[in-house]
């Protein structure tokens, strides 16, 4: 059997669009000021639970544009329980819990959520709340004593989540 | 009487309206007064709705803080979540080309974000505007030797440089709000470990909650004090799920803050809505025919 012909190109090429797309996000760009200490990794919760998750290795990855690994179907992205430990902890102020949060944008971008994730903003894009009204809520506020609760005004909601055109907006 | 605007959220006041009666029976005691603000949506969450768009969650939460901006008063939030979202929108908005993009934003329902009200964890009012000495004060049923675990939770403290509520590697707020009721604070060896609701992979807040479960148990308090209501869910409702998957028996009932203050400052145990409580903290009761006891024995 012949041998198998030398690689050429496990060079890695750093994908530069997914970098730019990354940098659009709020506080997306941070990665860049990453330069690998690992001070992020030794409070991180989701890490020490999980052996796939590793915020260091997240922020790797985007600093070599490998988009493709971080943002599949299969995304490690949503075991992050949202700590804020690394932000905490982080010396460059790379803030990882933003980028990766600025990462989950790219994914919802592309229609990538979990279901109870997906459901939950269903909710607030629909009521304004995460938890919604209902009688059996107005009946436990009046047992005590409660004001009922204000009316979320809908139409300012929806025109502030509204993407703005593609021109931006018009003053 | 300082006055500040509510912001109540979510979680609190559809699924724990007793943990919002407990915060509006017990801060005009302090000479606080609390003013609602009408219209107020959804922060929006920190973990949900900034995952799929964070300018659309910057806008909202900006939002939310016009409306105290309009009534001219700081704003104080009493979930950890809301305190998250609407701190690092101050701070967000703070880099005025962000604010600039987010007026823009404001400017389609006729709003301004301009940055005049702060924000306030209810707990930094306790402590800074109203004063530990205040509520001890307050206190007409002390709680004495009433051993209390302590979980901070996550956002309360962290990011600090945006929360500014404490120190991230040694609080002490909680303890010495605990201690001003005459109870006991200790803090359990995993008191830094987050709850885990947040993440989406089962496993990993299971066995979070194992962990955090167990140390709370070690130290053998009467109650867990919580300050945050996502971490009293898992502690509630999840201290059964995690007891049941992993066939141990945890037992230390959660109690939000304020309910407890509630009732050291003579709300009836009965009135606290604590009987929906998966893990009840029935062993308050005693405080109550203490100090029944006492009053009749000084009317003899
Ligand atoms: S702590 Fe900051 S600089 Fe260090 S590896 Fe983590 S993100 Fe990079
Ligand atoms: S926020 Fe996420 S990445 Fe950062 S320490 Fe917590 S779990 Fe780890």
């Amino acid at each position: 059997m012949p041998d198998e012909p030398e690689k050429k190109d496990d060079v890695v090429k750093v994908n530069f669009d997914f970098r730019r797309e990354l940098a659009e996000k709020i506080e997306g760009n941070l990665a860049s000021f990453c330069y690998q200490c690992g001070a992020c990794v030794g409070d991180c919760p989701a890490t020490m639970y999980s052996d796939t998750f590793n915020p260091r290795e997240i922020m790797l990855k985007v600093l070599y544009g490998l988009g493709d690994e971080l943002l599949g179907e299969d995304s490690v992205m949503w075991e992050c329980t949202n700590c804020y430990n690394c932000h905490e902890r982080c010396p460059q102020e790379v803030k990882p819990v933003e980028v990766i949060i600025s990462l989950k944008n790219m994914l919802a971008d592309r229609g990538i959520y979990p279901d109870p994730v997906a459901k939950v903003i269903k909710t607030f894009e629909e009521t304004g709340r995460t938890t919604p009204l209902s009688g059996a809520v107005d009946k436990q506020r009046e047992r005590f004593g409660l004001p009922p609760l204000s009316v979320v005004p809908m139409d300012e909601i929806s025109l502030l989540i509204e993407p703005a055109p593609p021109e931006g907006e018009d003053n | 009487m300082k006055r500040y605007a509510f912001f109540p959220g979510c979680l609190i006041p559809t699924r724990h309206p007793a943990m919002e009666f407990a915060i509006r029976h017990t801060l005009p005691k302090l000479g606080i007064e609390i003013v609602d603000l009408e219209g107020t949506s959804c922060c929006p969450d920190p973990i949900y709705f900034k995952s799929k768009d964070k300018m659309s969650w910057l806008a909202v939460a900006a939002r939310n803080l016009t409306l105290a901006e309009e009534q001219g008063l700081d704003i104080f939030t009493n979930c950890s979540g809301c305190t998250a979202t609407l701190s690092e929108t101050y701070h967000l908005l703070e880099d005025m080309s962000l604010r600039e993009k987010v007026n823009q934003r404001l400017k389609r329902i006729g709003r301004e974000y301009k940055g005049t009200s702060k924000i306030r964890h209810i707990v930094t009012l306790l402590r800074d505007v109203a004063g530990y000495d205040a509520i001890r004060e307050s206190v007409v049923r002390p709680l004495d030797g009433l051993k209390v675990a302590i979980h901070y939770g996550c956002h309360l403290l962290k990011p600090s440089r945006i929360m500014q509520v404490d120190d991230p590697n040694d609080p002490s707020v909680m303890e010495r709000l605990v201690e001003a009721l005459g109870a006991v604070p200790v803090r359990h060896r995993n008191w830094y470990l987050c709850c885990g609701k947040a993440c989406q992979r089962e496993d990993i807040p299971s066995n979070m909650m194992h962990d955090l479960l167990g140390a709370v148990q070690e130290e053998e308090a009467d109650i867990l004090g919580l300050i945050c209501p996502t971490c009293f869910g898992q502690f509630d409702h999840g201290q059964m799920k995690v007891s049941k998957q992993f066939g141990e028996d945890f037992h230390t009932p959660p109690i939000y803050y304020f309910q407890l203050l509630a009732f050291a400052q003579g709300v009836p145990y009965d009135k606290l809505g604590l009987e929906r409580q998966r893990f009840k903290p029935e062993c308050l009761r005693q405080f109550e025919t203490a100090a029944a006891a006492a009053s009749s024995s000084e009317t003899e």
